[in-house]
């Protein structure tokens, strides 16, 4: 052996010896970062979708040559959403429950062009036009009809034993038809001038100020939540994350709020409604123009508002408790005493509940109703749920998923129309992320359990 | 629980009852079939033969001509309220008899229909294709069968088929010729129907007509052009509002193909403040199209007369009934098609409906002066007094 041949031999021992020493920091660095971020008890499959959507934003915005993550485009964004996100929390719980709803976006229809037709039609003629109350009735002659319908459905599905595939699919073409009995297929508009706010739009909005308010108090409902939690767990001595933990969770729930209400803000309006606004308000058209933020859109906080309602009954609530337990297991729930039937005709009677909401927005925004109002919208709302992360089987899924898939779907959509995509290929986009997402879910679960 | 079984199980039986009904309908199609098809070269021997024969008919009376229309989908808003009523008008003044299917936008379904219709003893069809070419079968076997075939508003890619529309690329030539009028430089949004709808692209094709040199020239820059899903108007709406923020609110002008989805846009130029601002387009007269013409957010709303267009088809249905060849139905001229075929065509000429004629449509009973001036400012408009 020469003594190049040794000092090499050497070499390549001593590169090995470092190479293990490196891998052996980075694993332990890992395993810190894993154990501290497993003490944030965070959802991982959650934080994967949130990754999703960043990476979905990112590509976008690049493609696009830098106008998809604008704050106009983002504040567009959650407007467009709010309508499937707010059906899709109620999809949430039926899908849960061992059920499907395919008739929601014939639903959709159907109740939105009967509250078309109460406010520009039906009610005029006894209170005249444009009342301020008018749009409180509507809403909830909406939502009594939509209860109505949910529960027609739900009674047949849990007293009559006819599967709810069917029976929603005889829903979709049944409503579907109504609305066109309803008007004889004529677009009614335009909606009441109050209703319409409800859809968003150039004064459907709750301007700057306001949206800072919401924002503060979201923080702080963040860190009382966790103060809480925090002391129950004390409380029945369970254990509790580390301090630093609560504490970084508090901080990054908060960034996270204050950070969009921020850059929402910072859209604003076009200089026409400024200075129409500013006129209207007394103030002062200074020379450079005003910048006057439009805020959080109406319909968004109808969203957020209702998933945190929803949030509420899934988790808190009995109610809620049953529905999983249901789909987890039917007939141990039966036995167990919960009165199956009963719960499931009242997810029914709420999913009907929330597309009468879904369905105030939509003509609300469209400004009118039309025949086809809602159609194929069922799809949306099932993938936004089954995206979200919500299982099929049953027994699985979350209200705060399924709206973030709602997100997804709508950033993808949005997304290629801005960067100029075909139509017909926008769709084979969609449907393979749908089949995408499921796969990585189903993979990741797989994993989980073993 | 039991109970409800047997509901359950007495509907099913109905159910079962109702789709035997519906076989046996089928089954006598196919019987009828063989003896229709041994007729047929008949019909192709001696065409003088069976003109005569069905002059013969005619003499009889005109009361003896069954007219058998197959509807697309009701659902649309326009078929059932005035193309439908000015049909059974013109075939009541020559006493014919109308029957009709409505095939819910299946383009399955309406093969069944059209055999369905003359199995109920049509002497001609008019057909509102679903689906122009997934229709050619059934109407080959009419045609077949010595029945007239009249395509209504659709195309329907076979020369024997009398085509009656409103001319399309016309329709496309107005709303712009209207709004390049208005905006003859700058940028335009253009928002196309549905993809696999050939009217989509008869509309943009005469559009081009208009604007074609204007685009070659850099007048006039195209900045978004986007098809929408089933002429959905809230899909047009994202896509409006995608298009302003793509290009920060920069469009002079908004070239849309119909009033559903010129309700979108507009309310996506709502939503910042430029609606009645920036020039719209739509057509169909929709009534709420009508009343954004009268309070100014929308420009142009290209109107096509159904019941001329129901009038044209039942009249030409009589003549087709009473042994009139094709060529010889009035009105007709030559129309070439995208599919190469030389049609023959009766073509209508539409009507873009602004502010200053607002009252041709109050005139002809389209829509009533409270709908139509709804918001509107009293005087603002001379239709709205």
């Amino acid at each position: 052996m020469s003594v190049t041949e040794e000092t090499k031999a050497d070499e390549a021992r001593r590169t090995e010896g470092e190479t293990e020493q490196a891998a052996g920091l980075l694993r332990g660095l890992w395993a810190l970062i894993r154990r501290g971020v497993g003490s944030l008890e965070l959802d991982t499959r959650l934080l994967g979708m949130i990754v999703g959507l960043l990476v979905i934003w990112v590509g976008f915005h690049f493609w696009s040559g830098g106008t998809f993550f604008t704050p106009r485009n983002l504040w567009n964004l959650t407007v467009q959403t709010s309508v499937v996100a707010i059906m899709a929390t109620g999809m949430v719980l039926i899908i849960v429950s061992r059920n499907i709803d395919l008739s929601v976006g014939s639903m959709l229809g159907f109740i939105g062009m009967f509250m078309a037709l109460l406010q520009a039609e039906w009610l005029p003629q006894w209170i005249g036009f444009d009342q301020w109350y008018t749009w409180i009735i509507v809403m909830a002659a909406g939502v009594v009809l939509g209860a109505i319908l949910g529960f027609l459905q739900g009674a047949i599905i849990a007293y009559a034993a006819v599967p709810s595939f069917i029976v929603t699919l005889g829903g979709l073409l049944i409503w579907r038809g109504l609305a066109w009995v309803l008007a004889s297929g004529r677009t009614i508009a335009p909606m009441d001038s109050t209703f319409q706010l409800l859809g968003g739009g150039a004064r459907g909005s709750v301007g700057g100020t306001i949206s800072w308010i919401i924002g503060i108090a979201a923080c702080v409902g963040i860190v009382l939540l966790l103060v809480s939690r925090r002391r129950t767990r004390v409380r029945y001595e369970f254990r509790v994350r580390p301090m630093w933990a609560d504490v970084a969770l508090m901080v990054l729930g908060c960034a996270v709020v204050l950070g969009a209400v921020w850059f929402l803000n910072r859209y604003f309006m076009p200089e026409g409604l400024a200075m129409a606004y500013a006129e209207e308000h007394g103030l002062e058209w200074p020379e450079g123009g005003l910048e006057i933020p439009f805020g959080i859109a109406n319909p968004v906080l109808i969203a957020i508002g209702t998933a945190l309602v929803m949030t509420f009954i899934a988790t808190r609530r009995r109610f809620g408790r049953y529905v999983f337990s249901i789909g987890g297991n039917p007939e141990a729930a039966a036995l167990g005493g919960i009165k199956t039937k009963r719960t499931i005709v009242l997810t029914f009677m709420l999913m009907g509940i929330l597309v009468a909401i879904a369905s105030g927005v939509q003509i609300a925004r469209l400004n009118s109703a039309t025949s086809g109002l809602g159609t194929l919208q069922e799809l949306y709302v099932i993938a936004a749920a089954v995206i979200g992360g919500t299982s099929l089987a049953g027994g699985i899924g979350t209200i705060f998923g399924a709206v973030l898939g709602a997100l997804v779907m709508q950033s993808l959509q949005s997304g290629m129309v801005l960067v100029g995509i075909e139509t017909a290929l926008q769709d084979v986009v969609v449907g393979v992320v749908l089949i995408l997402a499921v796969a990585v879910d189903v993979a990741y679960r797989r994993r989980q359990s073993t | 629980m039991k109970r409800n079984r047997y509901l359950i199980a007495l509907i099913a039986v109905l159910a079962m009852l109702i789709a035997a009904c519906g076989g046996d309908g089928g089954g006598s199609d196919t019987t009828e079939g063989p003896d229709t098809t041994t007729a047929s070269p008949d019909t192709t021997e001696g065409p003088t033969e069976t003109t005569e024969d069905m002059t013969g008919t005619t003499a009889a009376g005109g009361g003896d001509i069954t007219v058998g229309v197959s509807w697309n989908n009701f659902n649309e808003p326009r078929w059932a309220n005035f193309d439908k009523p000015a049909i059974i008008e013109a075939l009541d003044a020559a006493g014919a008899a109308y029957i009709e299917t409505d095939a819910g936008s299946s383009a399955e379904q309406q093969l069944t229909d059209v055999e369905n219709l003359i199995s109920q003893g049509a002497d001609v069809l008019i057909i509102l294709a679903q689906d122009g070419t997934a229709i050619l079968p059934a109407v080959q076997s009419a045609l077949d069968q010595g029945i007239p075939v009249i395509a209504y508003d659709r195309l329907i890619e076979n020369p024997e088929t009398l085509y009656i529309t409103f001319d399309n690329i016309g329709v496309g030539t107005l709303m712009a010729e209207v709004i390049y009028g208005l905006v003859p430089e700058g940028n335009y949004a253009i928002i196309k129907g549905n993809q696999a709808d050939a009217n989509a692209d008869f509309l943009r094709e005469g559009m081009e007509v208009v604007i074609g040199d204007a685009v070659t020239a850099g007048d006039i820059t195209i900045v978004c052009e986007e098809y929408t899903d089933n002429w959905d108007g809230a899909i047009a709406q994202t896509t409006m509002e995608q298009c302003l923020t793509d290009n920060n609110d920069d469009i002079d002008a908004a070239l849309v193909e119909n009033d559903g989805m010129a309700s979108g846009v507009v309310a996506a130029l709502a939503g910042v403040g430029l609606d009645g601002q920036i020039p719209v387009s739509g057509q169909d007269g929709d009534t709420a199209a009508l009343n954004r013409v009268a309070l100014g957010t929308q420009t142009v709303s290209v109107w096509k007369d159904a019941r001329l267009l129901g009038k044209a088809a039942g009249e030409a249905a009589v003549q087709l009934a009473q042994g009139a060849a094709l060529g010889d139905v009035a009105g007709v001229i030559d129309f070439e098609s995208p599919g190469g075929n030389t049609m023959t065509t009766i073509l209508l000429d539409p009507t873009p409906i602004t502010q200053d004629n607002l009252n041709l449509v109050l005139d002809a009973g389209w829509i009533d002066e409270a709908t139509l001036c709804q918001n509107v400012e009293s005087g603002s408009v001379e239709a709205c007094p």
